[in-house]
């Protein structure tokens, strides 16, 4: 025998104290009465006298001493004999979103959970452990699960993620596993890909089957002036030419339908109109796989950002910026401002101008080509006049002198004296403050993008002071945890996933469920790859599941004891209450 | 403290009064009280038929004149009848002070209203061992009288010597043991023309206080129960008791006995104005 959590065994520690009270139970205060004969009750009398009593009390003893052993059993996790070698199985199965293809009636997740159930069968498997696939592996039951619980998680397993490697998951399985030598069950629908290089541990096992589809590939809205602009790409993936209907419908509008047709392997892009603000479905007719057949576009208005002004600013560089906000879609000069512009030296978010001496740059500039502040802003032929270096991160430079930088906070210096240049005269000019207003508008808090491919990190703005979470489709709740632009893992299932600030229900993006590689079904089907490894199927389990047993003899003894203890004997019910009128002494 | 004897109370409780006597013949010494026994008064008794070797003087010629059969008149002895006082002095006499206390004023009562009568009692303890005391020893007896019987009072009693005809016997007794209250009645008024059973119970004998768990302890035995005396359990011994003592005052009619029962928590002489009262008479 072996304990898996000795620890437990300090139960055993009640049994003095069990003893100790049944004692000084049996030391009541004496009391001596005339007649003990008219305190007795008939049975007693009749079958036992005292000795009865004292029989049954010890034996209330022994049953609660066998009590307090089984719960130290129990507690310690007992185990022996067969338990002691319980087999641990290890599953990967693919969670990309074709395992949900159906054909023939049956989804390829549906025989995956067949395949396991029998391997779990045929293995004898005490435990498992199943991972599922993924741009981020997960563990779906495990580590080291009872195998009936373990496949209970398994049947509420549905398969929803994009295109993706399989390593890392054969990586966390073979950890998980607590063996390098035995083998791992990997379970898919589809050709290993070439780039996956399987361990010689790994049984891999492929139940797909091979299908036409016609998916939509991409879709995207854009909402202005009260018309929602849906484009979608559609792709088919079959063996011959087929002619699609595609259907928009919003609530607010009338449905629109586009048909077009698609040769093997092509695809077409479709762009309609319509006259809502509410969301744009999209839909194809049913095919293998439904997922990909069917998307809800919400709506994606172009959010405004106010602007405001500090004093100080010079004639020049306001007159500047005015120029550009005139003409910057969905900017305005209002409070309370979402971006604010003003001279060095001062809490804008946008400082501009040159302090001290200034020197005039014509190049060469350099700039951190990465940063989204500067996407294709194009200084050719710009002249820069700059004064003293600005504080922060350099953004662009020109010789030893900062031209633009920026702070920990978000504070953006332009170090450019407006009236002494040319550059809000170039191209570079509004496509740098449209960055800078681009930029302002990601600062907003909630999601930056209301649509969201398979797979995708989420970007995330929220303010201090306030509860955030997310809420799943199928309604579970997850915090967000930091302050400001954050980015999310990608979520796990396509769907509507809602944004709650302090409870209340603050934005909402769509996690599309589209993947053109997941689309394409015409390359599965059936195939095995058998371990070259031949050791045992199986590791064994260094968790095995726990007794049960200790805790029903447990209740039972209990039980027993509580009958014996506590029960009134018929004979006792005083005269005329009960059966036991004879119960009178003679 | 209650004290063992309270001379003055039984003395005061006797004042002026003597035993009752049955109405029927006594058995005893030749003295003023018609004996149940056959002797040479002039009162006539009964008649029988003759048997060889009565006395001829006996014979009632006219009643063979009448029947032509040999009958004798039989006459009734005079006599001072025995008065015998039975104590219980088994150890559930003495579960508490008041108890003993009582029992023993109880007998001492008896006896001083027998002295009053001119009678002469005898006392006989029954506990341990058997002891007898007769006249103003019975005092002495009493002073010093031990609860300490083990055994049951019909136990204890078969134990001592057999008990003699006599004109009253007075059982002083809590009548707390199993014994067959039919038989062991019929036995105490064998040979006695009257018979008294007194039942002397505690206060805890009557009303057990509730509340606690306890170890009950049997005062003669030793056996024992735990038993948490609860309103209910109570309430249980008390229907056992009152059937018991329904048992045991059956019993007493049916030989015609007096049944008399008292309460150790009241003093002698408030038993002897109530309950005892029938026992005695104005001297």
């Amino acid at each position: 025998m072996s304990f898996g959590a000795p620890l437990g065994l300090l139960a055993l520690a009640a049994i003095p104290a069990l003893v100790a009270a049944y004692f000084l139970r049996r030391r009541q205060p004496p009391r001596i009465v005339s007649a003990l004969f008219l305190w007795r009750t008939p049975d007693q009398r009749a079958e036992a006298g005292p000795r009865f009593q004292r029989f049954s009390r010890e034996l209330s003893l022994a049953l609660e001493l066998l009590a307090v052993g089984c719960a130290a059993l129990f507690l310690a996790d007992a185990r022996c004999g067969e338990t002691a070698r319980t087999s641990h199985v290890v599953v990967i199965v693919d969670g990309s979103l074709s395992m949900a293809a159906e054909v023939d009636g049956e989804t390829a997740a549906e025989r995956v959970k067949d395949a396991v159930a029998k391997l779990a069968r045929e293995e004898a498997a005490g435990v498992m452990t199943i991972v599922e696939s993924g741009v981020r592996p997960r563990l779906l039951a495990g580590p080291q699960l009872e195998s009936a619980r373990a496949l209970s998680a398994l049947e509420a397993w549905r398969p929803a993620q994009p295109a993706h490697d399989l390593s890392s998951a054969v990586v966390m399985a073979r950890e998980l596993s607590g063996s390098t030598e035995r083998r791992l069950f990997l379970f898919t629908d589809g050709p290993p890909p070439k780039s996956l290089a399987l361990p010689p541990q790994v049984e891999a096992r492929s139940v797909g089957r091979s299908a036409d589809n016609t998916a939509l590939l991409t879709a995207q809205r854009h909402d202005e002036g009260g018309v929602a602009t849906v484009t979608v790409r559609v792709g088919h993936f079959g063996a011959k030419a087929a002619k699609v209907t595609v259907r928009f419908e919003a609530k607010d509008d009338a449905p629109q339908t586009q048909k077009v047709e698609l040769q093997p392997g092509g695809s077409a892009v479709l762009r309609v109109g319509l006259k809502t603000s509410q969301p744009v479905t999209v839909s194809l007719p049913d095919d293998a796989l439904a997922a990909d057949s069917r998307v809800t576009l919400l709506p994606s208005p172009l959010a405004d950002v106010p602007v405001g002004f500090f004093e100080g600013l010079d004639v020049p560089a306001l007159a500047a910026v005015k120029r550009f906000l005139a003409v910057a879609p969905g900017v305005t000069v209002a409070s309370p401002e979402l971006l604010s512009i003003g001279p060095p030296d001062t809490r804008a978010r946008l400082t501009l101008g040159a302090k001290g001496a200034t020197r005039s740059f014509i190049g060469p500039f350099f700039a951190q080509k990465a940063h989204p502040l500067l996407d294709d802003v194009m200084l050719g032929g710009a002249v820069w006049t700059a004064g003293e270096n600005p504080p922060g991160r350099v953004l662009l430079s020109a010789g030893p002198v900062v031209l633009m930088s920026e702070e920990d906070d978000g504070a953006v210096h332009l170090n450019l004296d407006v009236g002494k240049s040319n550059v809000q005269r170039t191209v570079a000019w509004p496509v740098l403050m449209g960055n800078v207003v681009r930029q302002a508008r990601l600062g907003k808090p909630g999601f930056p993008r209301r649509h969201l491919m398979l797979g995708e990190d989420v970007p995330v703005v929220t303010t201090a002071g306030s509860t955030w979470l997310v809420r799943s489709p199928s309604g579970e709740e997850r915090a967000v945890l930091g302050v400001g632009a954050l980015t999310l893992p990608p979520l796990p299932a396509p769907g509507r996933w809602e944004l709650f600030k302090d409870g209340e229900r603050f934005d909402a993006l769509e996690v599309l469920p589209l993947d053109p590689r997941e689309s394409d079904l015409r390359d599965r089907g059936p195939w095995e790859v058998h371990a070259a490894s031949q050791a045992g199927v199986a590791s064994l389990a260094t968790v095995t599941p726990r007794a049960f047993w200790p805790l029903f003899v447990l209740l039972a003894l209990l039980l027993v004891d509580f009958w014996l203890t506590a029960r009134v004997p018929k004979s006792q019910l005083p005269v005329g209450r009960g059966p036991g009128r004879g119960a009178a002494p003679r | 403290m209650t004290p063992r004897l309270d001379y003055a109370a039984v003395e005061r409780a006797a004042a002026g009064r003597c035993l009752k006597l049955p109405r029927v013949p006594h058995r005893g010494k030749v003295g003023e009280v018609r004996a149940s026994s056959v002797g040479s008064s002039l009162e006539l008794h009964d008649f029988r038929l003759y048997q060889p070797g009565d006395d001829l003087r006996h014979v009632d010629w006219n009643a063979v004149a009448r029947t032509g059969e040999l009958v004798l008149r039989v006459r009734q002895d005079e006599v001072s009848p025995r008065v015998e006082v039975l104590v219980d002095a088994s150890q559930s006499m003495a579960v508490s002070a008041e108890k003993a206390a009582r029992a023993r004023e109880v007998a001492l009562w008896v006896t001083t209203l027998a002295r009053h009568g001119g009678l002469e009692p005898v006392l006989i303890a029954a506990g341990q061992a058997s002891r007898r005391a007769a006249g103003p020893a019975t005092r002495t007896l009493l002073s010093a009288l031990e609860f300490d019987g083990k055994d049951a009072f019909d136990l204890a009693l078969k134990r001592g010597p057999p008990l003699l005809p006599c004109g009253l016997r007075v059982v002083v007794s809590d009548f707390l043991f199993e014994a067959p209250p039919d038989v062991f009645a019929e036995r105490l008024a064998r040979g006695a023309a009257g018979l008294a059973l007194v039942q002397v119970l505690d206060v805890e004998d009557l009303d057990p206080s509730a509340g606690v768990g306890a170890k009950l302890i049997d005062s003669e035995s030793g056996a024992s129960i735990e038993r948490l005396v609860s309103s209910s359990v109570v309430d249980l011994y008390l229907e056992r008791l009152e059937a018991h003592v329904a048992l045991w005052r059956a019993a007493a009619r049916r030989v015609r006995a007096q049944w008399i029962q008292g309460s150790a928590g009241r003093a002698v002489d408030e038993l002897a104005k109530d309950e005892l009262a029938a026992l005695a008479v104005a001297a």
